[in-house]
């Protein structure tokens, strides 16, 4: 039986935390009596005949009718699925999309349908490559549609094969694939791996448009999703079911496929990087201190290799399928029943290890705006009713934040931190001032539709997600990273994990409270 | 009088040459270049006059002359032994302060000008640099008949020198030459891009001739996008104040002007870039890179004085770049067609952007190794325009 | 040999050079060796078996070869460890230097291999070639391929004793009679299975004659029911070409392992109604490997699946169909061409 997760208050007898830095950890002491430490609840278990699952879920829908009902000869089927940016880290093969994928197609075939597209909805995020969608999909489905061209990559940017289908009461365009709007049944197949995936945001995120999804990611709307993570409270969700009203009026019929995997993060080698420290035994320690100091003797392109290698042994635990909102309200308990954890009140200081990898750097580099998006956007916001740090708090991240980029992916970025953020760092001017040039320079988008990039505007909606946490801190220190890029990026920069609680102590006094948001593995503060 | 002089010394050209990668301090010492107590140049006719040096700068090329790095182009453009230094402010034996615009024009020598009025600089013939009555010498400062501005004493003829008004100070006025560069070469641009309603201009490096260049172009060309590539912090600020667009580090330059242009990146190359880029290094380095930041038919304005180059020009060939060089100046066609001497424009030009905020320290002529050292070192020790100040020299 | 022309040494003349080399060298060596075994030439009885007089009839000895071959030995830990280096070292090199193998689908065994409550599992390729057997040896993933016995023909691997205790030691083979169906051996692979071991059984019972499939026979399936272990279906595509029936030695080629979900047998399951499920998974998987996922599960839906059996009719069209069958495989995808300027530094 998995324990739930639980918070610890530090005492002088608690061992030091790990902190996650980038492609290496630390350990770091807190301060005993005034800290706490949220550690995440234990992986559940995962379900043992998943392909049964699957086939279950798709003969027995939730306020839909069973899938062969809805296939006939003749029929235009589009099936999308979400992009690398899920599961963090890339989970074993096989895939669930490539499981769920591989149940649809036996249900398609059987029912004698021809026409079957399969679609990459990666909004504006990058191309994937042909091992990554390997990987996504494994190698039957890959290699029976793809040289027929009937699996590809949503272009957001190809204007031909846009399909506007309205406006919102609040002039919001939604603007889809072509291809799925015009499908008879959109079969998505989904991956909830943090509460603020799924629902309408699939469809209505994953298969737009720049035109479709400035609408929602905004400065406004981040600074009002209090906290995105929470879709009941979260702007952006609002506007998504908003634009899913109008999908259901005139867009395709949908079939939304949700799945939630369990928090099993990390491969036995890598295993206690999950555990409590004091659970470490001999071996545990032993690996902690070889890897991290071999870790810190290895070139950063080589540490890279090694932790972008890392294929995560997370399982699915839940899989519903049928009516986009009455399936995700059952995703949602799903993901919530792994990942909630009750923590008693906020606290001064929030301190979190910025980990290797992100949505946005699979496979590729975390360069500072992701580290500012990973921190400020996603485990700032991993919280219920209110967030961790007090307002006017400090957040202290650990993170060799580094000004390396990947020329390939984040071309985009490597401008934003050159001529945007040398400017301005706050949100709303920047948005202002320089989105518009940036989502319509036509290199980006060249690079975006042929090669491996980001969208040009992709930056901005990384600082968009810190938006709402930069409103509310009164100071964000990085610990351990490379000053001059620190400082551009608007943050204080500090050597070591005391000195940042002596800069702190400039905002939030000499006896602080200290929170440690131990992740991953991914979890939700519901903050009382 | 009082001068540092350059000798023709082989030798010491060489050991300078040597020292010169370690400090440039040393190799001034045991350079060409000495201080020395000499008999001033004697007026050649009555057109000329005596100017006595307030404040002389120190130019990138007179450093690589007592460096040792001077190109055998030269060898017969010039006469040893000279005094350098050419970006003089003085006053004449009437007391009137002058600034001087050095070269050596067809007046000086007494030769016919190739139009009514010509600057010194203008014409399409150089072969009275090398006539009589004066030693051989492209300007004052490398010319052994006139003497040069790092002395307490120099000649200069009447078609050199330009009063400035007396609410100009010397500190502004010692900039006026390396200013008359940049709007020579901001024109150059200009007068490319002239057709396009929002040009866009590249400057690369924004030493003195950069930072003037930028500032000619804001002026001559309000509507430009101006992208400079500067190294150092001071030189940043004073690129934006003197109207840069954006000012970015050298190596994202070419992505700042790429983004600028909104066009693609094919290889190394910018499918399109800036109309024009001014070069204000002139090596190997910033040369490639001006190649590949620059449009298809654009131009490239070298400034900086690029001495051997090793690039690999089939980009130069393939899209019809043009490569010109800025030397200096002399009359200038504006865009509205009028005519008028860069000098004159220079002083004006001076005057509003306040151009002594980029001279950043003075020597006298006996600390020249700190001085040379300094200039050398100007970008990281956050310095623009190291000069000389002669203003508190006994024998005058 | 009058030759003007630059000496050219073909591959099989230096060959024979090293042969004739080895040859003498171990001609001497048997010289010297041949001495120190006169003694034991020369003596008679009792260094010497006795002759058997005439009139007396020795009674016949148990058998020991074929499917009475006793292959317990090789399940031993000794043995075990032993055949972990041989199938690591010389199987596996022999496999990949003939047959080149692709191993496809083992992600379906994914959810299996940690499911607590099944120990051994039946795979039930389809059979064309000797080399099928240590192919699986090498094919069959972990946590399998660790307690894994091939059932292999009697007649062929079990023949001599030496050859019988290598095919045990290296594949684990477990001797199988494949013209009668013994219950010796029936009954030792359900224990085997019930121990955790899991079998290849090749259900077409003995290799095909002419490179189209064999009706499937009910082994696998009569397994399966009796013990409840899952039959997974697997496809070997090629072997067929690398060391077919009746060619004389191999030929290097190129051969794929294509593993199928497990099939688990339902409740009103019997053994024919389970063997055909075995034998359209299969045909299934060959379908899958000749064209793709997408095509096969059209194909087979639609009931257009091409028979593992082949056409009805017979002699040339049959090997003709079998040539146009096999092209499909082939439609791959080029290789796109390296367009860049190449950098010479």
């Amino acid at each position: 039986m998995p324990r739930p997760g639980f918070v610890l208050d530090v005492d002088r007898s608690t061992p030091p935390i790990l902190f996650w830095r980038g492609e290496n950890y630390s350990l770091e002491k807190l301060p005993a009596d005034r800290s706490r430490v949220i550690y995440a609840p234990e992986p559940e278990a995962a379900i043992e005949d998943i392909d049964s699952a699957i086939r279950h879920a798709l003969l027995n829908p939730i306020e839909m009718d069973p899938l062969p009902t809805l296939l006939f000869p003749g029929m235009k089927l589009t099936i999308a699925f979400d992009d690398i940016s899920l599961p963090l880290p890339k989970m074993t093969r096989p895939d669930i999309r490539q499981r769920v994928i591989e149940s649809v197609l036996d249900l398609a075939a059987e029912a004698g349908v021809d026409d079957v597209h399969i679609i990459a909805a990666l909004a504006l995020h990058r191309r994937m490559t042909e091992d990554e969608l390997r990987h996504m999909l494994g190698d039957r489905v890959y290699d029976a549609f793809a040289p027929r061209g009937m699996l590809y990559q949503h272009d957001a940017e190809d204007q031909d094969n846009l399909a506007l289908l309205g406006e919102t009461p609040q002039g919001e365009e939604v603007e889809i694939n072509k291809r799925a709007a015009e499908s008879d049944l959109l079969v998505y197949v989904n991956i909830n791996l943090v509460a603020m995936d799924g629902g309408w945001k699939s469809t209505a995120t994953g298969l737009s448009s720049y035109r479709s999804l400035r609408h929602h990611h905004n400065t406004h709307t981040m600074e009002n999703s209090r906290s995105f993570m929470d879709q009941h409270k979260s702007e952006l969700h609002k506007s998504n079911w908003r634009m899913g009203e109008i999908m259901k009026k005139h867009g395709p019929k949908i079939f939304q496929i949700e799945t939630t995997v369990n928090n099993d993060t990390f491969p036995s080698a890598f295993n206690f990087l999950g555990k409590r420290e004091w659970e470490w035994n001999a071996r545990d320690r032993a690996k902690f201190v070889a890897s991290s100091a071999a870790l810190s003797r290895t070139p950063a392109r080589m540490r890279r290799n090694i932790f972008q290698s890392i294929e995560a042994p997370h399982q699915m635990t839940s899989i519903q399928a049928g009516e986009v909102e009455a399936v995700h309200k059952v995703t949602t308990a799903n993901v919530y029943r792994q990942q909630l954890v009750e923590v008693q009140g906020q606290t001064d200081i929030l301190t979190m290890g910025i980990p290797f990898i992100c949505p946005y750097n699979v496979n590729s580099i975390m360069n500072p705006i992701l580290v500012m998006c990973t921190g400020l956007g996603y485990f700032f916001n991993l919280y219920r009713n209110k967030p961790l740090v007090r307002e006017g708090g400090v957040i202290i991240m650990t993170h060799p934040t580094t000004n390396e980029f990947h020329p390939v992916h984040h071309p985009s970025y490597i401008d934003f931190f050159e001529q945007v953020l040398t400017e301005t760092t706050v949100p709303s001017e920047l948005e202002a001032r320089f989105e518009k040039k940036f989502a319509e320079d036509e290199w980006y988008k060249h690079l975006y539709r042929t090669g491996n990039a980001y969208h040009g505007v992709h930056p901005f909606y990384m600082w968009y997600w810190g938006s709402h946490a930069l409103q509310h801190c009164g100071k964000v220190i990085i610990v351990g990273g490379d000053a001059p890029t620190i400082r551009r990026l608007g943050f204080t920069p500090a050597s070591t994990f005391n000195d940042a609680l002596e800069i702190a102590s400039d905002v939030v006094g000499r006896s602080p409270t200290i929170t440690h948001f131990h992740t991953p593995p991914i979890m939700i503060a519901d903050v009382k | 009088m009082k001068a540092l002089r350059v000798d023709r010394s082989t030798g010491r050209f060489m050991l300078a040459r040597l020292v010169s990668g370690i400090d440039t301090g040393t190799a001034a010492k045991i350079g060409p270049l000495t201080l020395t107590n000499c008999e001033p140049p004697e007026l050649v006719n009555n057109e000329w006059q005596r100017v006595h040096p307030l404040l002389t700068g120190i130019c990138g090329s007179d450093l690589a002359t007592v460096e040792g790095h001077a190109s055998a182009y030269f060898e017969h453009w010039v006469s040893f032994p000279f005094v350098p230094g050419h970006e003089i402010v003085g006053t004449l034996d009437s007391g009137e302060r002058v600034v001087i615009e050095p070269v050596l024009g067809h007046a000086a020598r007494g030769a016919e000008l190739p139009f009514p009025d010509a600057a010194p600089g203008d014409g399409d013939d150089y072969a009275h640099l090398a006539m009589p009555p004066l030693e051989p010498g492209i300007q004052i400062g490398f010319c052994n008949s006139t003497g040069g501005g790092w002395a307490t004493e120099l000649i200069a003829h009447a078609s050199q020198i330009h009063t400035i008004a007396s609410d100009m100070p010397d500190e502004r006025a010692v900039l006026v030459e390396p200013v008359a560069g940049g709007i020579h070469a901001a024109l150059l641009a200009i007068s490319h891009a002239s057709k396009t309603e929002a040009p866009l201009f590249a400057v690369l490096g924004a030493g003195t001739m950069g930072l003037s260049a930028i500032a000619a172009l804001r002026k001559y060309s309000p509507q430009a996008t101006i992208i400079v590539g500067a190294r150092y912090p001071a030189q940043m600020r004073i690129a934006k104040t003197f109207g840069a667009t954006s000012v970015v580090k050298p190596d994202e330059l070419m992505r700042a002007v790429r983004h600028a242009a909104g066009c693609h990146v094919v290889g190394d190359y910018l499918s399109s870039g800036a109309h024009v880029t001014i070069d204000a290094v002139g090596n190997s380095n910033s040369i490639a890179l001006s190649l590949r930041m620059t449009r298809p038919r654009g131009r490239i304005v070298l400034m900086g004085m690029p001495s051997e180059v090793t690039t690999d020009l089939t980009g130069l060939w393939h899209r019809e770049t043009q490569l010109m060089g800025a030397y200096t100046y002399g009359t200038e066609t504006l865009p509205n067609g009028t005519k008028k001497r860069t000098f004159l424009m220079a002083i004006e030009l001076a005057n509003e952007i306040r151009a002594e905020q980029m001279l950043s320290a003075t020597y006298p002529l006996s600390e020249y190794q700190q001085a040379l050292r300094h200039a050398s070192e100007a970008g990281a020790r956050g310095a623009i325009k190291v000069a000389f100040d002669m203003r508190q020299e006994k024998l005058r | 040999m009058a030759n003007n022309y630059p000496a050219f040494k073909s591959r099989s003349e230096s060959a024979r050079r090293v042969l004739q080399r080895g040859a003498r060298g171990i001609a001497s060596a048997e010289k010297v060796a041949s001495k120190g075994v006169a003694f034991w030439r020369r003596a008679g009885f009792p260094f010497r078996a006795p002759s058997v007089p005439r009139g007396v009839s020795v009674p016949p000895k148990e058998p020991h070869l074929g499917a009475y071959f006793d292959t317990s030995f090789a399940r031993k830990p000794a043995a075990r460890a032993v055949r972990r280096i041989l199938v690591a070292g010389p199987v596996t090199g022999m496999v990949k230097f003939l047959a080149r193998p692709t191993v496809e689908g083992t992600d379906r065994l994914s959810d299996l291999a940690k499911r607590t409550d099944v120990g051994g599992v039946i795979f039930a390729p389809n059979h064309h070639s000797h080399i099928d057997t240590p192919l699986m040896t090498t094919a069959v993933p972990s946590p399998w391929n660790d307690r894994l016995v091939v059932a292999a023909a009697a007649d062929y691997f079990f023949d001599k004793r030496t050859k019988g205790t290598i095919a045990a030691l290296a594949l684990n083979a477990f001797p199988i009679d494949r013209e009668t169906t013994s219950r010796k051996s029936s009954d030792e692979l359900r224990a085997l299975l019930a121990r955790d071991w899991s079998v290849v059984i090749y259900p077409e019972g003995g290799r095909s004659p002419d490179g189209w499939g064999q009706d499937f026979k009910a082994g696998a399936a009569y397994l399966s029911i009796k013990t409840g272990s899952p039959v997974v279906p697997v496809f070997i595509d090629g072997t067929g070409s690398v060391f077919g029936k009746g060619m004389k030695r191999p030929r290097r080629g190129h051969v794929r392992v294509i593993f199928g979900a497990p099939l688990f047998p339902e409740e009103n399951d019997n053994t024919r109604r389970f063997n055909e499920r075995i034998e359209k998974a299969v045909t299934l998987l060959g379908d899958e490997s000749l064209t793709d996922f997408w095509t096969s599960r059209q194909r087979a839906a639609a009931g257009r699946s091409t028979a593992l059996t082949g056409p009805e009719y017979s002699g040339w069209r049959r090997q003709w169909s079998l040539y146009e069958h096999r092209k499909l495989g082939a439609a791959g995808q080029r290789r796109r061409q390296k367009r860049r300027w190449p950098n010479l530094g």
